[in-house]
C-alpha cells in the first residue's frame, strides 16, 4: 500500500515535470487519432499505467494510478488560484484546458483523478494478464502510435500512390491525421499479423540450435538493413535526407569506433577532423573567391582524407602521453580550438570566416549530377560500405588486436613490444579519415560550409551513439546512428525538447544497459565479468577476471 | 627510437611556439603602449574577479573528481540553476526597493536560495545518476554526466524560456572605489572578497571537520575508508553538497558581475572551471582555487597582453583559444597540475 | 557488416528513381508548363508551405512572420480560388542545416504550391535552391542578405524573391546617418560571427569610408560572450566617435551594459540592428537601454502601406499581444504577393480541380505589382521586391512591458 503510494508519487512527480517544461503541452498538439486522443493525453495515461503496473495488483494499481494523478492536480489547482506563468512560462491557459479537459477546475481534478485511477488499473491488470494477451496488445498499440504520430510523413511516402492504395491510404487517413477506424483497423491487422508471425517465428526458433541464434539475428538485420537501403528510393527525398544524416553519423561513428572502441583513445575533438575534411571539400571545389582550385569533387575528396589522416596524427602527436578522462578533456580543447579558428576573423582570408564558403558544386559522374538527397543518401553508403568494411578487417588483424591491448592496459601493451606511437598515431589517423571523408560528403550535401556546423556537439553526439549502439560493434554503430540522430530528425518539430529526450535517454540507457543496444561479444563479457567478481565475493573458486 | 625523436620535436615546437607567441605578443603590446595605467589595472581586477568565480566552480569539480573520479559535467549547469533561483528573489527585491535599502539582508536572501537550489539538485543528480555507477568502470558515467547536462539545460529552457534574463543591478553595486589612485567597480570588491571567505571556509571545512577529514580519506583511498568504518554514502552525498554550495554562490555571483542568466550559461564556464582544477592539481583544494584565479587572469588580459601584439585582428573572438591552449598545455606538460597531484596514481 | 547486396543494384536502383526527382515539362489538365503542373483536387487545400526559426533564443522572429501570414490568411477569407488554405511551417532553427532539411521536407512534398520564409538569410542560402530544382518558388520574409537578390546570383535562385530590403541597402542608410546626421568621424564595428552580422557591418564599413569616414578597426565577438570589458577597453583606447555593432540580442545587451562602465567610453554613442527589435532586448539590457539607438527600416505608419495599422490591430486581437518582433508586415506582403499569384494564374476544369503551372507562377510572383502593407511590392527580375526606406529608432523606457514598435522604441530619424 505505502509502496504504491510512493510510485504513484515519483510518476506523478515526472508528470508535473513534464507539464512545467512544457513538453506535455506540445505533445498535446500532436494527435494519434484525430478529435479523439492526443499524444499529450497517452503520455498521461501511460504513465498512470506505468504507475499501476509496477505496483502489480488491480488495487495497488488503483491506487498508485490515482495517486500518479494527485501531483498534477494539485498543479492544476495551484495554477487556477495563482499566476504562476510569470514564473514558469509553460503553465498556459491552454495547459490548464488540456489538464481539465476544458471542464473547469472541479470537474478536471475529478476527470485527472478518475482517469489515473482507472489506467492504473489498466496497468496493474496488463502486468498480470497472461503473457498471450500482452505479446499482442503491445505491438498493435504501438503500431497505432506510430502510424498517428508519423502520419505526415506517411501521408507525404503514399501520396504519390493513387488506386487501391490510394483508396486505402484515404480511409486510414484524414487532411488532419489518423481517423479513428483507422486506428481501429491497423490496431486489429497488426495485433493478428504479429500473432501469426510470432508464432511462426518461434516454432522456427525452437528448431534452430542455440549458436545458430547468432546468424539468424545476422540474417534478420540483414534484411531489414536492406529494406532501409531501398527505402528512400521509395519514400522520397525527406526520408533520403534523413537517412544520410544517420549515414554520414554512422561513418563518423565507424571512425570514433576505432579510436575509443578498439584502443581506448577517449577523443572528444573528433569534430576537428570534421570540419577538415569539409573545409578541405569546400576550398577545393567551391565555385568562390575563397577556393584555392577548381576540382571536380572526386579529386577532392582523397585529398580531404589525406589532410583529415594528417591533421588526425598531428592532433595525436602531443596527446600521447596523456591518459584516460585527461584525454578527453585535451581533445575536446583541440576541437573547440579548431572550431574558434574556423569562425575567427584571423583565419577569414583563408577559411571565409563567418560567411563560410558557399557555392560547393555537387558531385557529377560523367553527365548524371548527384543532385537530390536520395543520390547522396546512395553516395554516403557506398562510402559506410567500404569504411565498414575497412573496420572490419581492422578489428581482426594483428593491428586491432594491439589496439585492444592498448586500451586495456598500456604499460602491458607496450611491455609485450606494441609500438605505443605508431599504434596510437595509425588510431587517431584512421579515425580520422573516415571523419574526413563524412565531412567531405557533408559539404557537398549542404552545398556550403558554415563555422556554426562545427560544434562541440557533433562529437558528443558521435561519442554517444556507439555508446548507446555499443561500443566495439558495428552492427552498434547503426543501430545507435538510427535511434539518436533519425528519430531527432524526424521529430524535429519538438524543436529543442529533443535534447531533453536526448539527455533523458542516455541517462536511462546507461543506467539499464550500459553495454549498449546491440554490443560485441567481447564487451559484454568484459562488463559483466565485473559484475561476476562482485557476485562471486571472497569464494575460494572465485575466477579471476579482469578489473577493467 | 627514431619515432620518439618525432614526438619530442613536435612537443618541443609546442612548448617553443607558445612562449614565442606569449613573448612576441606581449613585448609588440608594451611597445604600443595604447593602454593606459588604469586600464591595465582594470582588466587585472576584472581578472581576479572572474577568476574568484571560476575558482569556487572548480572546487566542486575537484572534489567530486577527489571522491568520485567523476568529472562531473553537469557541475556548470548545476552553477545555472543557482544563478536561475537567485535571478527569482533578486528581481522583486529590486523592483520593491528592498535591495537598494537593505544590502546585507538582500543579498543574503538571494544567496540562501540560491544554495537551497543548487545544493538539492546536485545531492538529487547524484543519488539518481551517479550513484549506481559507483563501482563501474568505462565510459557510462561519463556519458550518464553528460546527459544529466542536457536534461537540466532543456528543463530550465523549457521552464523559464530560452530569453536572456537580466539581473538587478542595485545602486550599491554600481559604486566604486578608489584603490591605489584607480577606481574599482564595487561589485567586483564584493565578489572577490566574498568568494575568498567562503573558500577559506570551505577549506577549515574540509582540514578541521570530521566529515572533511573522511572526504579526504575517501578522495585517498575509497576502499581503504570503508574498511575503516566511513560511510562513503553519507561522504559522497556531503561532498556534493559542497560542490553544490560553490557552484550555486559562484551562480549568483556570475550573474550580478555580467547581469545575465540564461539557460546555456554553465556550461562554458564549467569546462572553464575544469581546466582551472586540472590546472591547480586535481584533488588540491588550494590548487583549485590557485587555478581558477590564474585562469580569470589569463582570460581577461590574454587576448589584450599576446594576441594585439602580433597583431591578429579582431582578438577577443580568439579569447577561449588562450584558455583551451592553457588547458592543453598544462594536461600536456603537467598533468599533475601546479601543486601537484595530492591522490594516487590517476586513472590511466 | 554481413550484407548482401550488389553494387551494380543500388546504382541501377538509384539512378532510376533519382531522375524522376527533379521538375520537368509537363501538361496536365487545361495547363501546360514548361517546369511541372500541380493538380489540387476538388475540396482539397491549397498546401502553401513555409519555414521559420521556430525555437530556440530568436523564436519571436519567425513567429511574428507566421502570425503575419495567418492574418493574411483569413483576409482573404482562408480561401483562394474556392480551395482553403493549409500552411505547412517548418523550424529551420536559423542555420544551415535547418534550411536544407525545411526545405528537402517541403519540397518532398509535390503539392506544396509556394514557400513563404525563412528568417535567416543562413537558411535561405541551401533552402531556396533546393525548393527551385522542385520548381517550388520561395517568398523570404525576413532574409537580408545581399548576395541572395544581386545580379550576380546563380540561376539555382531563380526562383527566389523576397518582400524585404537587402542589407546593402540598410548598411548604406546606417552609414549615411551616422556621418551626415550625427556628424561622427571615426567608427568601430563589432560583429558576432554570424553571416547576418558579419555581412551588415562590413557594408556599413564600407559605405562609411566612402562617404569620408575612419573606420578605427572591425572587432568581433562569439555571439554567447558575457564578458565585454576588455573588448570595450580596447575600443576606448582607440577613442572613436561611434560604435556600431548589429549583433543579436545576447551580445547586443552586455555590451551596451559594460558600455556604461567602461572608463573613456562615456561619450561615445552605441548604435545597434535590426535584430533588436523585442521585448526580450529590453529585458536583457535592463536600464542601459534608454537611450539606444538601432538602424532599422521606417515601421511608422506614414512610411507604411495604409493598411498597417489596421493589421496590427488585428494582430492584438488574434495573439493577445503587439507584433513581438520587426517582420510580421513583410510576411504579410509575402502571403499576399504568393496569393494573388495564385490566383492569377490558377485554372480551374469543369470539375473543380484546381491546376497550377509552376513556371506561370514563378513569372507571376515576379510580375505583380501592389500596395503592400510594409510599402510598395514591385519585384526586380532578381527577386528583389520591397521598397527600402530607412530610419532610426531610440529606445524611450527600460520596461519591457513598454515595448511598442514607434513608441518603445520610437522613431527619431529621418
Amino acid at each position: 500500500m505505502r509502496r504504491a503510494i510512493l510510485i504513484g508519487l515519483a510518476f506523478g512527480a515526472g508528470a508535473v515535470h513534464l507539464a512545467v517544461v512544457g513538453v506535455l503541452l506540445m505533445l498535446h498538439q500532436r494527435m494519434i487519432i484525430v478529435d479523439t486522443l492526443t499524444l499529450g493525453q497517452a503520455v498521461l495515461l501511460l504513465i498512470a499505467g506505468g504507475a499501476g503496473a509496477m505496483a502489480g495488483r488491480p488495487l495497488t494499481g488503483l491506487i498508485a494510478g490515482a495517486t500518479a494523478a494527485v501531483p498534477i492536480a494539485v498543479l492544476t489547482a495551484v495554477m487556477s488560484v495563482v499566476p504562476l506563468q510569470s514564473i514558469f512560462i509553460a503553465l498556459s491557459p491552454d495547459l490548464f484546458g488540456m489538464l481539465t479537459l476544458g471542464q473547469g477546475l472541479a470537474a478536471g481534478i475529478g476527470i485527472l483523478i478518475g482517469g489515473g485511477a482507472i489506467a492504473g488499473m489498466l496497468g496493474a491488470g496488463w502486468r498480470i494478464s497472461p503473457f498471450v494477451v500482452r505479446r499482442a496488445i503491445g505491438p498493435g498499440a504501438i503500431a497505432v502510435l506510430i502510424a498517428g504520430v508519423f502520419q505526415e510523413l506517411i501521408q507525404l511516402m503514399l501520396q504519390q500512390y493513387e488506386g487501391p492504395v490510394g483508396e486505402f491510404r484515404d480511409f486510414l487517413y484524414t487532411w488532419e491525421g489518423l481517423s479513428p477506424q483507422g486506428g481501429i483497423t491497423i490496431f486489429i491487422i497488426v495485433a493478428i499479423a504479429s500473432e501469426v508471425l510470432g508464432s511462426i517465428l518461434r516454432r522456427r526458433a525452437a528448431r534452430i540450435a542455440a549458436h545458430d541464434h547468432r546468424r539468424e539475428r545476422m540474417v534478420w538485420a540483414g534484411f531489414a538493413l536492406l529494406a532501409l537501403v531501398l527505402l528512400p528510393a521509395v519514400a522520397g527525398s525527406y526520408v533520403g535526407q534523413v537517412l544520410m544524416l544517420v549515414g554520414l553519423y554512422i561513418l563518423m561513428g565507424m571512425g570514433l569506433n576505432l579510436e575509443v572502441g578498439l584502443a581506448g583513445l577517449l577523443d572528444l575533438g573528433f569534430v576537428a577532423f570534421f570540419a577538415v575534411g569539409a573545409y578541405t571539400t569546400a576550398l577545393l571545389t567551391a565555385d568562390s573567391s575563397h577556393a584555392l582550385a577548381h576540382l571536380s569533387y572526386w579529386e577532392a575528396m582523397p585529398i580531404a582524407v589525406a589532410l583529415s589522416i594528417m591533421v588526425g596524427v598531428l592532433f595525436g602527436l602531443p596527446v600521447l602521453g596523456v591518459r584516460g578522462d585527461y584525454l578527453a578533456v585535451a581533445t575536446m580543447g583541440l576541437g573547440e580550438i579548431v572550431r574558434v579558428i574556423v569562425q575567427s576573423d584571423f583565419a577569414a582570408p583563408l577559411l571565409g570566416g563567418a560567411q563560410g564558403i558557399l557555392q560547393i558544386p555537387k558531385p557529377r559522374l560523367g553527365n548524371f549530377v548527384l543532385g537530390n538527397p536520395v543520390s547522396l543518401f546512395y553516395l554516403t553508403l557506398v562510402a559506410s560500405a567500404v569504411a565498414a568494411f575497412v573496420a572490419w578487417r581492422l578489428e581482426n588483424s594483428r593491428l586491432g588486436r594491439a589496439w585492444m591491448a592498448l586500451r586495456d592496459d598500456e604499460d602491458v601493451a607496450q611491455a609485450l613490444g606494441i609500438n605505443l606511437v605508431r599504434s596510437k598515431l595509425l588510431a587517431y589517423g584512421l579515425g580520422a579519415a573516415f571523419a574526413g571523408l563524412a565531412g567531405s560528403i557533408f559539404a557537398t550535401m549542404l552545398t556550403s560550409v558554415y563555422p556554426s556546423s562545427f560544434q562541440l556537439l557533433i562529437s558528443i553526439n558521435v561519442l554517444a551513439l556507439i555508446i548507446v549502439g555499443g561500443m566495439g560493434s558495428l552492427p552498434g554503430v547503426v543501430l545507435g546512428s538510427i535511434a539518436l540522430i533519425g528519430l531527432p530528425e524526424l521529430l524535429r518539430e519538438f524543436g529543442e525538447y529533443r535534447y531533453l529526450f536526448y539527455g533523458a535517454v542516455l541517462i536511462v540507457m546507461m543506467r539499464l544497459r550500459p553495454e549498449g543496444l546491440w554490443p560485441s561479444d567481447v564487451r559484454q563479457r568484459e562488463l559483466h565479468a565485473a559484475d561476476e567478481t562482485l557476485a562471486l565475493d571472497a569464494g575460494a573458486d572465485a575466477v579471476p577476471a579482469q578489473t577493467r | 627510437m627514431a619515432r620518439f625523436n618525432a614526438v619530442d620535436v613536435v612537443l618541443w615546437g609546442l612548448r617553443i611556439g607558445v612562449v614565442a607567441v606569449v613573448v612576441v605578443g606581449t613585448i609588440g603590446t608594451l611597445l604600443h603602449n595604447r593602454y593606459t595605467a588604469a586600464q591595465w589595472f582594470d582588466f587585472v581586477v576584472f581578472g581576479l574577479t572572474i577568476g574568484s568565480i571560476y575558482a569556487q566552480i572548480a572546487l566542486g569539480y575537484t572534489m567530486v573528481y577527489g571522491v568520485l573520479r567523476l568529472i562531473n559535467f553537469a557541475h556548470g549547469d548545476i552553477v545555472m540553476t543557482g544563478a536561475f533561483a537567485g535571478y527569482f528573489v533578486a528581481t522583486p527585491l529590486d523592483r520593491s526597493g528592498f535591495l537598494n535599502s537593505h544590502p546585507v539582508l538582500g543579498m543574503s536572501a538571494i544567496l540562501a536560495v540560491a544554495i537551497v537550489t543548487s545544493t538539492s539538485i546536485a545531492v538529487l543528480t547524484e543519488r539518481i545518476a551517479y550513484r549506481p555507477f559507483r563501482r563501474v568502470v568505462g565510459l557510462a558515467p561519463l556519458i550518464c554526466a553528460i546527459g544529466v547536462s542536457f536534461f537540466l539545460e532543456q528543463t530550465f529552457r523549457g521552464m523559464f524560456g530560452s530569453a536572456v534574463k537580466s539581473y538587478p543591478s542595485p545602486d550599491w553595486q554600481r559604486a566604486t572605489f578608489q584603490l591605489l589612485g584607480f577606481n574599482v567597480p564595487r561589485v567586483d570588491v564584493l565578489v572577490i572578497g566574498l568568494a575568498l571567505v567562503f573558500m577559506a571556509g570551505l577549506y577549515l571545512i574540509v582540514q578541521r571537520t570530521r566529515m572533511g577529514t573522511a572526504m579526504r580519506a575517501v578522495a585517498e583511498d575509497g576502499e581503504a575508508a570503508a574498511l575503516m568504518g566511513i560511510d562513503v554514502n553519507k561522504v559522497v552525498v556531503f561532498t556534493f553538497v559542497l560542490g553544490g554550495t560553490m557552484a550555486g554562490i559562484a551562480g549568483v555571483f556570475y550573474a550580478f558581475v555580467y547581469k545575465q542568466v540564461y539557460f546555456f550559461m554553465g556550461f562554458t564556464p564549467g569546462i572553464k572551471a575544469f581546466g582551472a582544477a586540472v590546472l591547480g592539481g586535481i584533488g588540491n583544494i588550494p590548487g583549485a582555487m590557485l587555478g581558477g584565479f590564474f585562469l580569470g587572469m589569463v582570460e581577461s588580459v590574454g587576448p589584450t597582453l599576446f594576441l594585439d601584439g602580433i597583431g591578429i585582428p579582431a582578438p577577443y573572438q580568439l579569447r577561449d583559444l588562450i584558455a583551451f591552449t592553457l588547458l592543453i598545455m598544462v594536461l600536456i606538460f603537467r598533468p599533475q597540475g601546479l601543486l601537484g597531484e595530492r591522490m594516487a596514481r590517476k586513472r590511466a | 557488416m554481413y550484407r548482401r547486396l550488389s553494387g551494380p543494384m543500388i546504382l541501377a536502383a538509384a539512378a532510376l528513381l533519382s531522375i524522376a526527382y527533379t521538375a520537368s515539362a509537363a501538361t496536365v489538365g487545361p495547363v501546360t508548363d514548361d517546369l511541372g503542373v500541380i493538380r489540387i483536387a476538388k475540396g482539397a487545400p491549397i498546401q502553401i508551405g513555409a519555414y521559420w526559426v521556430l525555437s530556440g533564443a530568436d523564436t519571436a522572429l519567425g513567429l511574428d512572420e507566421k502570425r503575419g501570414v495567418e492574418i493574411a490568411f483569413k483576409d482573404v477569407g482562408g480561401k483562394v480560388l474556392g480551395h482553403p488554405l493549409k500552411l505547412n511551417a517548418e523550424d529551420d532553427g536559423c542555420n544551415a542545416e535547418g534550411g536544407q532539411t525545411a526545405a528537402t521536407k517541403l519540397a518532398a512534398n509535390p503539392q506544396t504550391a509556394i514557400v513563404l520564409g525563412p528568417a535567416c538569410s543562413s537558411a535561405a542560402t541551401p533552402g531556396a535552391p533546393i525548393l527551385w530544382q522542385q520548381g517550388v518558388v520561395d517568398i523570404c520574409t525576413a532574409c537580408t542578405a545581399p548576395a541572395l537578390t544581386a545580379a550576380t546570383r546563380k540561376p539555382e535562385y531563380a526562383g527566389f524573391a523576397r518582400t524585404v530590403f537587402s542589407d546593402s541597402e540598410q548598411g548604406k542608410a546606417d552609414a549615411t546617418y551616422v556621418h551626415n546626421v550625427l556628424k561622427a568621424q571615426s567608427v568601430v564595428t563589432v560583429h558576432d560571427g554570424s553571416p547576418y552580422a558579419q555581412q551588415l557591418q562590413q557594408v556599413m564599413a564600407d559605405n562609411f569610408k566612402q562617404l569620408g569616414g575612419k573606420v578605427l578597426s572591425q572587432e568581433a565577438i562569439a555571439p554567447t560572450d558575457v564578458d565585454m570589458h576588455p573588448l570595450l577597453t580596447r575600443i576606448a583606447s582607440e577613442k572613436p566617435d561611434l560604435i556600431y555593432f548589429p549583433v543579436f540580442t545576447a551580445a547586443a545587451a552586455q555590451i551596451l551594459r559594460q558600455a556604461k562602465e567602461t572608463p573613456g567610453l562615456e561619450h561615445t554613442k552605441l548604435m545597434g540592428g535590426g535584430s533588436l527589435l523585442s521585448a526580450d532586448f529590453i529585458e536583457a539590457a535592463g536600464p542601459s537601454v534608454v537611450g539606444f539607438i538601432i538602424g532599422y527600416p521606417d515601421l511608422s505608419p506614414e512610411a507604411m502601406g495604409k493598411n498597417y495599422p489596421k493589421f496590427v490591430e488585428d494582430y492584438k486581437k488574434d495573439y493577445g499581444e503587439a507584433p513581438i518582433s520587426g517582420y510580421h508586415a513583410n510576411a504579410y506582403d509575402g502571403a499576399m504577393l504568393a496569393i494573388k499569384a495564385i490566383e492569377k494564374v490558377g485554372k480551374t476544369d469543369k470539375d473543380g480541380n484546381l491546376y497550377i503551372g509552376r513556371k506561370a507562377l514563378r513569372d507571376a510572383v515576379f510580375d505583380i505589382k501592389f500596395e503592400g502593407i510594409s510599402g510598395p511590392i514591385a519585384c526586380d527580375p532578381y527577386g528583389e521586391c520591397s521598397q527600402f526606406k530607412p530610419s532610426v529608432l531610440e529606445f524611450t523606457s527600460a520596461d519591457p512591458k513598454t515595448f511598442g514598435i514607434g513608441k518603445n522604441p520610437k522613431k527619431i530619424w529621418p
